[in-house]
C-alpha cells in the first residue's frame, strides 16, 4: 500500500478555517485571528444531513407554488420554475430557456444528490477515489450561489414590469422557498468537512 | 516565519517556502489551491477596490434599466429592484437580494480599504486582524457576477413584451463587479494572514 501521508492531524496540528494557521487543536482558539479552532469541522456530517434535509422539504413548495404572478388586464396567472421554462421554450428562446434550467432545476437537484452521496460515502468504501470525491465537492461547493439567478431574475421582473393597471409581476412564495433552498445548500455545503473522506482512505490503508 | 500549511480539503501538509513571485501552489495530494505569490499584491487589490468603489457609488445613482410599451414607460434604479420585492410583502427575499447585490459587496470593499492600505504600506493597526476575518467569512456569500446572468435573462425573458433600455447605472454595475471579482481574487488568503503576522510582529 502506499506510504501514510503526512497530514496535519498526524502531527497533532489543526488547520484554522479562516487563516490557515497550523496550531495544536488543544487551544481551541487560533493564535493568529481568535476563530475557533478544530482538528474538523465539529458534527459535520450531523449538520450537513439536517440542512440536506431541509433544503429538500424546501425544494417542493419551490416547484409546486408559482415564482411569479403576471397580472395582464384584470386576469392574473402564475407561472412555478418549470412552468417559466416551458413557456421560454415556446418562444423560441432556447439559451435563456437552458441557463434557467441548469441553474434552477439541474444545480440544486444535482448538488443535493452529490452532498447526500458525499455523506453516505464518507465512512465507507467506494470505487469513487477520494480525489474523485474531494473534486465533486469543490464543484458542489463552487457553483452553490448560482441558482440564486431566478431569484434575481424574479426581483428585477417585478420592480421593472409595472405599468399602471395594464401589466404587473408580483412575486410569488415559491421564491422564498427557492431562495431557502440555495441558502440552506450553501451552509450545508460549508458545513461539510472534505477531510473526513481521506481520514477514512488513510485508516483503511492502515489496517491493510 | 511558518512556511508549511495544510491543505483545507484533505489536511495534506505543504511546504511553500520556495514559491516565488507569480507561481501558485496547489495540494499534492487533493489538487486544490493552496496558495500563490503575486507582485505587489495589496496594490492590486487597492487599485481595483478604488475602482469598485466608484462604480458601485455610479450604479446607485442612475436610473438602472427603463421598460416601455404602448406610451406607458417604467424606470427603475438599482435599489428598486429588493424595494419593490419588500413592497409586495416579501420582506425576507428583499433583504436576502440587497444583501447578497449591495450591502455584502460594498461592506467587503471598504474592509478591502481598510486591510489592504496598511499592508500596502507596512505598517500593524491592531484592526487588521478583525477586518481581515470579516472579509474572508463574508466573500462568499456575495453575488455580484450572478446578478449580472439575473439581469441578462431577465431581459431576453421581456424583450418580446416590451421595448427595454440598459441604463448608465446597468453599465456601472457590470464594471463594478469585474473590479469586484478581481479584487477578491487577488487578495490571498495564506499570504495575505502571513504578512498581517510578520507585520504584527515587527
Amino acid at each position: 500500500m502506499t506510504t501514510p501521508a503526512t497530514t496535519a492531524a498526524s502531527r497533532n496540528l489543526a488547520a484554522c478555517h479562516l487563516c490557515c494557521k497550523l496550531a495544536p487543536p488543544e487551544l481551541h482558539h487560533c493564535p493568529r485571528c481568535g476563530a475557533a479552532l478544530h482538528l474538523r469541522k465539529s458534527d459535520s456530517i450531523q449538520r450537513t444531513l439536517a440542512l440536506l434535509i431541509t433544503a429538500c422539504l424546501l425544494y417542493i413548495p419551490a416547484n409546486l407554488y408559482p415564482i411569479m404572478i403576471t397580472d395582464q388586464l384584470g386576469t392574473s396567472e402564475g407561472s412555478t420554475i418549470l412552468g417559466g421554462v416551458i413557456i421560454l421554450l415556446h418562444h423560441g428562446a432556447i439559451p435563456v430557456a437552458a441557463v434557467i434550467f441548469v441553474f434552477s432545476v439541474m444545480v440544486p437537484i444535482g448538488k443535493l444528490m452529490a452532498m447526500f452521496y458525499l455523506v453516505w460515502t464518507v465512512k465507507r468504501h467506494t470505487p469513487v477515489s477520494a480525489r474523485q470525491r474531494t473534486t465533486m465537492y469543490q464543484i458542489t461547493e463552487f457553483v452553490g450561489k448560482w441558482s440564486m439567478v431566478d431569484v434575481f431574475v424574479v426581483a428585477i421582473l417585478v420592480a421593472l414590469v409595472h405599468l399602471g393597471g395594464l401589466l404587473a409581476i408580483r412575486p410569488g412564495i415559491a421564491a422564498l422557498c427557492f431562495a431557502g433552498v440555495v441558502i440552506v445548500t450553501m451552509i450545508a455545503a460549508e458545513s461539510f468537512d472534505p477531510r473526513l473522506i481521506w481520514d477514512e482512505m488513510e485508516e483503511r490503508n492502515r489496517d491493510n | 516565519m511558518n512556511e508549511e500549511t495544510a491543505c483545507l480539503h484533505c489536511d495534506m501538509l505543504a511546504n511553500v517556502a520556495g514559491l516565488k513571485e507569480g507561481e501558485s501552489a496547489f495540494c499534492p495530494r487533493c489538487g486544490h489551491f493552496l496558495t500563490r505569490k503575486l507582485r505587489d499584491p495589496y496594490g492590486r487589490v487597492l487599485s481595483f477596490t478604488i475602482a469598485g468603489i466608484i462604480l458601485l457609488i455610479m450604479a446607485n445613482s442612475y436610473s438602472f434599466l427603463s421598460f416601455s410599451s404602448t406610451g406607458l414607460e417604467s424606470v427603475i434604479t438599482l435599489r428598486q429592484t429588493p424595494g419593490a420585492v419588500w413592497d409586495y410583502g416579501m420582506p425576507e427575499v428583499a433583504i436576502m437580494v440587497a444583501a447578497f447585490i449591495i450591502i455584502i459587496p460594498a461592506f467587503i470593499l471598504v474592509l478591502l480599504l481598510l486591510l489592504c492600505i496598511p499592508l500596502h504600506a507596512g505598517h500593524y493597526h491592531p484592526w487588521l486582524i478583525p477586518v481581515a476575518k470579516g472579509i474572508f467569512l463574508t466573500q462568499n456569500w456575495s453575488m455580484v457576477e450572478v446578478f449580472i446572468i439575473g439581469v441578462i435573462v431577465s431581459l431576453v425573458k421581456i424583450a418580446a413584451m416590451a421595448t427595454v433600455e440598459l441604463g448608465i447605472s446597468f453599465w456601472a454595475y457590470a464594471g463594478f463587479s469585474i473590479c469586484f471579482t478581481l479584487a477578491v481574487s487577488n487578495l490571498d488568503r495564506y499570504q495575505c494572514w502571513e504578512r498581517i503576522e510578520a507585520l504584527q510582529r515587527a
